[in-house]
């Protein structure tokens, strides 16, 4: 190839190379414009193509855990932010469990939303996404808790959004980053598949609290105090310590 | 010409999918398979990595050497060749991973990183012959 071919040749490739960077750039500057000036998603997605496969439910649905991911015992826990009694979970009882099977690496908490109202009005759902939001901070469990000691608050407030952004201001949250999530549809996948996946169990309330071995079937509590957690948890670790 | 081509779209989906484990876009543009499933399993991280990212510094990569491979200067180097089948060897190994994930393991398929496996094998082709001529001594 002569070095007049070699040199057209180049430029042409360099027109080709450069209007494909224009279109991916552009393209991609589109989707985080609309994104950034997006509305954010305050109900379910439908899931409905996924409702009967379990598994792929599963695979869809993704929990907030604490704790060792080696320890021997599950709690598995299904929660609303509108409903009292998971704020009384939370509040109460999560601490003792925390101290004393949490950290100390015997259990593991499996944290599911389970939104009850999922109507753009209660704010429930939105208050999943946005506990979810602040989980991209790494303060999930500081935002989480925050939510249920203000859980009569908001509920009453029609600016549900300012409210949840005003605390994650309160648990240190770096403020664009989590309007940026809060304003957009980020968690709507997860929050709806935990839905459809407490659905498919059949629970019918929360806090709905299961306990198991890790690897093996849980079993639902009656209630969701300590006491109680604590019995089962128990009763699954002797059972290990026998075999 | 066409491995930088290649890269170069490549990077541009890499970043898509960077930017979506970031939540710098709503809801994946995703026509075949289940992306959002994919993109939410565990197995879109390395520890704290997004996969995506590892896509971005491969595919950046592969693009700035093929880019460097046809300056006029770059004939007979060593280093170009090498690092163009080095490169696409390891990409496509890691692709065929994931896809073996997206298969076996997550039983969901993500038409973004089918299009990158894609991408990946046709670059290794294209390195083949770019190396050699890169290769060749002046």
């Amino acid at each position: 190839m002569s070095e007049r071919q070699a040199g057209g040749s180049l430029r042409g490739f360099y027109m080709v190379f450069g209007a494909v960077a224009l279109i991916g750039i552009g393209a991609l500057g589109y989707n985080l414009v609309s994104k950034a000036m997006g509305t954010p998603a305050t109900t379910l997605v439908n899931l409905e193509e996924v409702r009967d496969d379990m598994r792929l439910l599963r695979d869809m649905a993704v929990p907030v855990v604490k704790g060792d991911p080696e320890a021997p015992v599950m709690v598995v826990v299904f929660g609303d932010y509108l409903c009292n009694h998971c704020g009384e979970f939370s509040l109460r009882e999560r601490p003792r469990l925390e101290e004393e099977y949490i950290s100390t690496g015997k259990a593991r908490l499996i944290f599911y939303d389970f939104v009850l109202d999922p109507t753009p009005e209660a704010g429930a759902f939105l208050a999943a996404r946005a506990a979810r939001c602040a989980g991209d901070q790494g303060r999930f469990w500081e935002y989480h808790d925050r939510l249920y000691r203000s859980q009569i608050t908001w509920a009453m407030e029609s600016d549900k959004l300012g409210s949840f952004e005003e605390y994650g201001e309160d648990v240190g949250l770096d403020g664009r980053e989590f309007k940026a999530c809060l304003n957009s549809d980020r968690y709507a996948q997860e929050v709806s598949a935990n839905w459809e996946m407490a659905r498919a169990l059949g629970l019918g309330g929360t806090p709905a609290v299961l306990v198991g071995a890790e690897g093996g079937m849980s079993r639902s509590l009656p209630n969701y105090y300590f006491e109680t957690i604590k019995r089962a948890i128990e009763e699954i670790l002797s059972e290990a310590a026998a075999n | 010409m066409a491995l930088a081509i290649l890269a170069l779209t490549g990077l541009l989906v890499s970043l898509y999918m960077l930017a979506y484990s970031f939540g710098l876009v709503g809801q994946l543009i995703c026509g075949v398979g289940n992306c959002e499933a994919v993109q939410s399993s565990p197995y879109s991280r390395m520890g704290p990595i997004p996969v995506a990212a590892l896509g971005v510094v491969g595919y950046l990569a592969l693009m700035a050497f093929s880019l460097a491979g046809l300056q006029p200067g770059s004939k007979g180097s060593r280093l170009i060749p090498l690092a163009l089948l080095g490169g696409g060897i390891i990409g496509v190994a890691f692709s065929a991973y994931l896809t073996y994930l997206e298969a076996f393991v997550i039983r969901a398929w993500c038409q973004w990183c089918v299009i990158s496996a894609i991408l990946m094998v046709l670059a290794l082709l294209a390195a083949i012959p770019e190396a050699k001529r890169i290769g060749e001594s002046k």
